[in-house]
């Protein structure tokens, strides 16, 4: 392809004018190669391959680009996070671009220097917060009969010299008390008593309770933030018997022999084979029951209701086992089984249930009965009267006017059909009696004592109502009637003013007895009357 | 450096923690004295801590102290607990240490350029020069000391380093600590066997627990002695004989007499100057010969069917090894016998005119002692981290016995030992650690700086250096 014919498809105008120009310069300055250079550059001709030019200017531009070398400068430096700050050590450090101060001072401490440059690593220097507390804080707050003052002090400066590392602080804890010099014999005696030897929980213990205190004597414990007040919760809350058990445990379970080593390895690893069955079998189980379960149906079953609509799905339903069996004839690239989606679900999940019921069935009579619905009504099988207990199996002379109903359904009926303040009531004696919400096996027997159970908890409700209506009634008329009383008093010591001075308190005391004795009664009848009801009930239930 | 191969615009951030300020590390032990410029890997400077005396006064180092012509009597500063017992001599040792590969005195310090054998003259020019000629007064210090070392000592050792040799900034660290630092750990139980002392102790966050301080003396010296009594028992008896007095040998078979030419010497030689030499044959004869027994059980317990673990070892190959006079011989279960003791009392060689070995001296009953020592919540973690340190600890099969033993002892424990896999990292734990520490750019607030020692006084180092 020649450039004519890019430019004819890229649309530019013709013959392009430096064409002849381009020539002359890959004629004009053709280097003058030598060696094996020449040969390759032979190849070409006189269209030179690409090759990468040598250049020689490579290095001198290399060169020429270079900065002089790094200069660097051993520098003094200072650390603000030391105690004593004139100590000033040198680093060696890139030079300033420009010349600032001349390195003149050599290694003597110039605190005069005008600014001598900080360690970048002084603001690691973290120190843990201890307690602190004055003579008169010790002596209203921290006092303690195991505790001397001095001793305490020792504790706390310790905890601070080691930053709370406790088994460090328990490894130097040495304290020496003060001898106290009366008399050289009283000193020695001292010395030997006061001495105790203190366990790591009695120093935490110690200082976790000064601690604990004393953030509370700074500040209230309302006003602390959230991380504040859990230090000071936990710290208050320290319990060295509990830490001390703690240890003796671990102890045992360190100091264990090779025996009971592995022993425990293997109870451990049968725990662990216990636990992943236990947890297979209840994954199983829920899967059981996710089956049992009803779904929500998402269709309308009222279609159903009327007998016409039973069969018709009888018919469906058989279409779709034809259809399925079909398929699995035709292999599993098929075609997908006619009908209309929605039914076509729901006969699903019903052929699902069916077998279901068929293999559990099958348990306990021994034959396996795998062919199941497909059989169709004719070959069904005739259950014995205890089976038919067991499986809650019951006939009808003739459907009931509302028709079949999912027996789920009716068992919460007298709940859901309740306003939610009544519902709530009612769960909640249900919690009370240690009965689910939802009945875990519904079968007819339970459901109806279920039934059964709900009518009474409603009557229970009922007269508690009737109940508190009651008492306030009577609360109000015995209100009235002790007003009428004390107005009738009043008038009798209006006609008697010689006997205020005597029997006037009594009276008034009597009549603040009889207040404040009259909620308290009250309140215990409440109390007792819904006690009885539900143990009622209970009793109820149990039969 | 390191810094040289970053780019100009790469200067070190406070994220890496380096901050060098030129420290030198001092890491003085039983056996040598280490020292070094902090930051590096290895110390540049090593030295015998044998020094020897003479007429003509005290000579230092390697190159002089192996000399059979100048008569020298060999002694060392140390005691047998590895704490300095004789300062003067070990300040000298310790200078020479520094001065010899590290810095100089400078130019006009008379004692050490060679340049002034007039003692006299030395006197009057020491005056002149005393102002301003430290050889350290560039440089902090950071030494290291046994977690046994006396209040006393620990005084002296600031003293020293701030008045005579004027460091700007002194720190003393335990060298245990610093060989968990080196093996980068805070929290650790350090098992550190040397020449004159085996020790295991706990150390929680860079502190010792002082009450888990465990120390024995079977270390490399006590190791040295059983290999003597292996040597005086065997039969034939091996002599242990010295290079120096060897001429020129020829080869002989295995345990032939040897045939060398020995070499005479007009002075006699002392005997702290043969004990010397024969210690570097049997330092040697460690090396290369002997071997710890690793373990299933101990040498000397039952194997299988009436058959010992001594037994089975001895049927393994054993190892040749040639003496300065070309006797050589074959050791196979001896070689298991002598370091058996470090791990069963029973099993040690009687020495004589030395106690027998205690059962809580063992390497194994010294870390359960210790671990007992401390809190029960440090315990695991302690056995988690144990970090093996020392030149001793290089013996064949140490860890592996350790670990074994260790196992045994805690079977509900994870045991975790951690040593370097370097001869060089495992002799110099300590000062590499050291070497860690003293170029950590937060180490600079802890040092102790001489306006605080003239202030507080040499106590300041009890204070400070917990
Ligand atoms: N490869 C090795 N095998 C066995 N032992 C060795 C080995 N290398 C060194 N040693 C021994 O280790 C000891 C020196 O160890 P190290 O340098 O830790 O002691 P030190 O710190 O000087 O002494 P201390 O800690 O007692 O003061 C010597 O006794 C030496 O014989
Ligand atoms: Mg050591």
């Amino acid at each position: 392809m020649t450039s004519h014919d890019v430019r004819d498809m890229l649309d530019l105008p013709g013959e392009a004018a430096p064409r002849p120009i381009k020539k002359a310069k890959l004629t004009g300055p053709r280097p003058v190669l030598k060696g094996l250079a020449r040969e390759v550059q032979n190849l070409g001709g006189d269209n030179p391959i690409a090759i990468v030019p040598e250049t020689t200017t490579f290095k001198k531009k290399r060169f020429g680009s270079r900065k002089p070398a790094a200069k660097w400068e051993n520098q003094s430096f200072r650390n603000s996070a030391r105690e004593d700050e004139t100590l000033v050590l040198k680093h060696w450090r890139r030079k300033a671009e420009s010349p600032a101060v001349a390195p003149g001072d050599e290694g003597t401490a110039a605190p005069n220097e005008v600014k001598l440059e900080d360690s970048t690593f002084a603001k690691y220097n973290v120190k843990v917060i201890t307690a602190e507390y004055n003579d008169e804080q010790y002596q209203k707050h921290l006092l303690s009969e195991d505790w001397s003052r001095d001793e305490t002090d020792y504790l706390v400066s310790m905890v601070r010299d080691y930053d709370m590392r406790w088994p460090v602080i328990w490894d130097r804890y040495e304290y020496q008390p003060p001898a106290i010099t009366l008399d050289p014999q009283a000193a020695e005696l001292a010395i030997v008593t006061a001495s105790k030897p203190r366990t790591l929980e009695d120093l935490k213990a110690r200082y976790y309770s000064v601690a604990a205190t004393m953030m509370k004597v700074h500040k209230a414990p309302e006003t602390m933030v959230a991380a504040e007040y859990e230090l000071m919760e936990k710290m208050a809350s320290f319990n060295p018997q509990q830490e001390a058990q703690r240890k003796l445990f671990a102890e045992a379970a360190f100091q264990r022999t090779r025996e009971e080593a592995r022993e425990e390895e293997s109870l451990l690893i049968e725990l662990k084979r216990i636990l992943a069955r236990s947890e297979k079998l209840s994954e199983e189980r829920r899967e059981l029951y996710a089956r049992l379960d009803a779904p929500a149906s998402t269709g309308n079953i009222g279609v159903f209701t009327t007998s016409q609509g039973l069969q018709q799905l009888l018919q469906q339903l058989m279409q779709a086992d034809k259809t399925k069996k079909r398929k699995s004839l035709m292999g599993p690239d098929g075609t997908s089984p006619a009908g209309p989606s929605g039914l076509n679900q729901q006969a699903s999940f019903d052929r699902r249930d069916s077998t279901v019921r068929g293999e559990s069935i099958s348990g306990p009579s021994g034959t396996n009965n795998k062919k199941g619905p497909s059989q169709g009504q004719t070959e069904r099988r005739q259950l014995s009267a205890e089976e038919e207990i067991l499986y809650g199996v019951r006939h009808f002379d003739r459907i009931t006017s509302s028709g079949p109903a999912f027996r789920a359904e009716r068992i919460n009926k007298p709940i859901t059909s309740k306003s939610s303040i009544q519902q709530q009531k009612m769960l909640s004696v249900l919690t009370e009696l240690g009965i689910p919400h939802r009945l875990i096996m519904p079968t007819y027997a339970v459901g109806e004592a279920f039934d059964h159970l709900l009518t009474n908890i409603n009557l229970l409700l009922e007269q508690r109502k009737v109940t508190e209506k009651i008492q306030s009634e009577i609360n109000t008329i015995l209100a009235i009637k002790k007003q009428k009383e004390e107005e009738a008093e009043s008038k009798q010591i209006l006609r008697q003013p010689e006997a205020v001075s005597g029997s006037g308190d009594v009276k008034v005391e009597e009549v603040e007895r009889e207040k404040s004795a009259a909620p308290s009664i009250n309140g215990r009848k409440r109390s007792a009357s819904v006690m009885s009801a539900v143990s009622e009930s209970t009793k109820r239930q149990k039969k | 450096m390191a810094s040289q191969t970053l780019t100009s615009s790469m200067q070190p951030t406070d994220v890496y923690g380096g901050d060098e300020v030129s420290a030198i590390i001092l890491d003085p032990g039983f056996s040598s004295v280490r020292a070094g410029f902090a930051g590096e890997d290895t110390p540049k400077s090593f030295v015998s801590s044998y020094y020897g005396v003479n007429e003509g006064g005290q000579v230092f180092g390697d190159d002089a102290i192996h000399n059979p012509l100048a008569g020298l009597d060999i002694r060392n500063p140390m005691s047998k607990e590895g704490i300095v017992e004789d300062w003067d001599t070990a300040t000298r040792l310790w200078e020479y240490a520094i001065t010899s590969r590290l810095t100089s005195f400078k130019q006009a310090d008379p004692r050490n350029n060679g340049l002034n054998d007039d003692l006299k003259d030395l006197d009057v020019e020491m005056d002149g020069v005393e102002e301003g000629e430290k050889p350290l007064e560039e440089h902090p210090l950071l030494m290291t000391e046994t977690a046994w070392n006396s209040p006393k000592n620990r005084e002296r050792a600031i003293e020293i380093a701030m008045e005579s040799w004027g460091c700007p900034a002194f720190w003393l660290a335990r060298n245990s600590v610093l060989a968990a630092f080196g093996a980068g750990k805070a929290t650790a139980l350090v098992v550190d066997v040397g020449a004159s002392t085996a020790s295991v102790l706990a150390i929680h966050d860079g502190l010792i627990l002082k009450k888990s301080i465990q120390k024995s003396h079977l270390a490399g010296n006590w190791l040295s002695s059983q290999i003597r009594t292996l040597f005086a028992t065997s039969e034939p008896k091996v002599e242990l004989v010295p290079h120096y007095t060897i001429m020129s040998k020829t080869p002989v078979d295995a345990g032939a007499p040897a045939q060398a030419t020995y070499r005479t010497y007009e002075k006699e030689v002392t005997d702290s100057f043969r004990a010397l030499e024969e210690e570097r044959v049997l330092t040697e004869f460690k090396e290369s010969v002997v071997q710890v027994w690793t373990g299933p059980g101990r040498l000397n317990s039952p194997m299988q069917a009436g058959m010992t673990n001594l037994e089975y070892a001895k049927s393994q190959p054993g190892r040749v090894f040639e003496m300065p006079d070309g006797y050589n011989q074959m050791w196979g279960g001896e070689r298991f016998t002598v370091a058996e003791g470090m791990w069963d009392e029973r099993a040690a060689l009687p020495v004589a005119g030395e106690q027998p070995v205690q059962k809580g001296q063992t390497i194994s009953e010294m870390v359960k002692a210790s671990v007992n020592a401390v809190d029960m919540d440090l315990r695991s973690q302690l056995l988690q981290n144990i970090v093996v340190t020392g030149g001793t600890t290089l013996v064949n099969g140490f860890t592996d016995r350790l670990n074994n033993e260790l196992t045994v002892m805690y079977p509900s424990a994870r045991i975790k030992i951690q040593a370097a896999g370097l001869t060089a990292e495992r002799r110099f734990g300590s000062w590499i650690g050291g070497s860690i520490l003293g170029s950590l750019g937060t180490f600079h607030q802890m040092w102790i700086s001489k306006k605080e020692f003239e202030e507080f006084g040499s106590s300041v180092v009890e204070k400070r250096c917990k």
